[in-house]
């Protein structure tokens, strides 16, 4: 199961680049996580139907141009439809192109296996990327600005007037990485078959 | 694994690349038109909130037509005039690319609104200079005599210190850097009674 055994970010530690870095904000993290585990998705599917006929020795490049190709679109789409979004996103849609996630999927399963099963491979993988984005750009946004997609929740709730402050350690990157190691640590108390 | 020829290798990846060289281009080309209208809207839309009209994406335009003037100074800088006061244009660089913003002054030099944005700081961090909350802090400060600086801890009472961001060191300077310039650029608008806001920059070259 990519999303809880097999979790990409968390098992397999991939992709922890752009976990820190658009995790400071819920609304970042979660169209981020819709953006990666579309490119995943649609690469699994293209490799994968492409698979017999790519030449071993230059499979990364091909890899490379498929994702790149996906990865513009996507930008290109983003900009046209929702411009805010993409302009808040920034530099990180053109580097879904590096994330290991993406080129890890398909090297391991898109080159050997059928379209169906690769598709499905690619939203899984998606998937269990976008919880631990999700999760930690919910609990960053939440304890570091005291807020839910710009939502000031903590103000509307009275924290503030018990002497509540914001922890400014929380939107920094460091802090997302403390996060996901929390994130494991449970994870692997809850599950022994996930100790090495 | 079958054994693959040198030929078929070239000619795979010549294919590949010209078919997705197509692809891009026609979708480049195809959604064009609705990225530039974004942009351009978008530019309308500071402008207006520096002024404190709230536009939507779809009557953006013309309440751009009704409430602002687009002028410039005798050497050619372009700024915008408004009933009101002047709003002057605010271009810098970041930490990782191009910042950018406007901001609406009375003609004594009191902001009135404010709005930044930028290329590609990182989101979250030196990202926050584009919200609202940020641009927040600079109405009521003063570009008369010195420009705003951005300072951690800054004192709310002095009329030219304005908070920096967190985590976002390098973007406050920059934004720092780009109000010293502006102000630069711009000091015969600043606190310069004697230069009115909107009655005469108007009759100036029109663009």
């Amino acid at each position: 199961m990519p999303w809880s055994k097999n979790n990409p970010v968390t098992v397999q530690v991939l992709g922890i680049c752009s976990c820190l870095a658009v995790t400071a904000q819920l609304k970042p993290a979660v169209v981020m996580a819709i953006s990666v585990t579309v490119v995943v998705a649609l690469s699994n599917l293209i490799i994968s139907l492409m698979r017999n006929t790519i030449p071993p020795r230059i499979r990364i490049i091909v890899q490379l141009v498929v994702v790149s190709m996906l990865v513009v679109l996507v930008d290109q789409l983003l900009k046209a439809y929702v411009y805010d979004v993409s302009k808040q996103l920034s530099v990180f849609v053109g580097l879904i192109i590096t994330n290991c996630i993406v080129m890890g999927r398909l090297e391991a399963f898109a080159m050997s296996n059928p379209p169906l099963p690769s598709l499905c491979d690619g939203i899984g993988n998606g998937l269990g990327y976008s919880i631990i984005l999700i999760i930690l750009g919910f609990v960053r946004e939440l304890l570091g600005s005291g807020t839910l997609w710009g939502y000031p929740v903590m103000e509307s709730l009275g924290f503030y007037n018990f002497g509540y402050e914001n922890n400014g350690l929380m939107i920094m990157p460091p802090m997302a990485l403390i996060l996901v190691g929390i994130i494991i640590w449970i994870q692997r108390t809850r599950n022994k078959d996930l100790c090495e | 694994m079958k054994k693959f020829s040198n030929r078929y290798i070239f000619i795979y990846s010549t294919v590949l690349v010209a078919i997705v060289a197509v692809i891009l281009s026609v979708v480049s080309v195809s959604l064009k038109p609705l990225q530039e209208r974004n942009q351009r809207v978008e530019t309308k839309q500071m402008l207006l909130r520096t002024i404190g009209v709230e536009s939507t994406k779809d009557n953006a335009e013309d309440l751009y037509a009704q409430h602002i003037t687009e002028t410039q100074l005798p050497d050619g800088k372009p700024y915008f005039s408004f009933d009101g006061g002047v709003v002057i244009p605010l271009r810098g660089t970041g930490l990782w690319g191009p910042i950018w913003g406007y901001m609406a002054l009375d003609p004594q030099g009191n902001v009135l609104g404010a709005v930044f944005d930028h290329k590609g700081e990182t989101p979250g961090l030196g990202g926050e200079i584009s919200t609202d909350k940020f641009a927040a802090r600079f109405v009521g400060k003063k570009m008369d005599t010195q420009p705003i600086q951005l300072k951690k801890h800054a004192d709310k009472e002095d009329k030219y210190q304005v908070d920096a961001i967190s985590g976002g060191t390098m973007t406050s300077n920059g934004v720092t850097a780009m109000l010293q310039t502006a102000y630069d650029d711009y000091a015969s608008l600043l606190g310069n009674v004697t230069v009115p806001g909107s009655g005469q920059s108007s009759n100036t070259i029109q663009q």
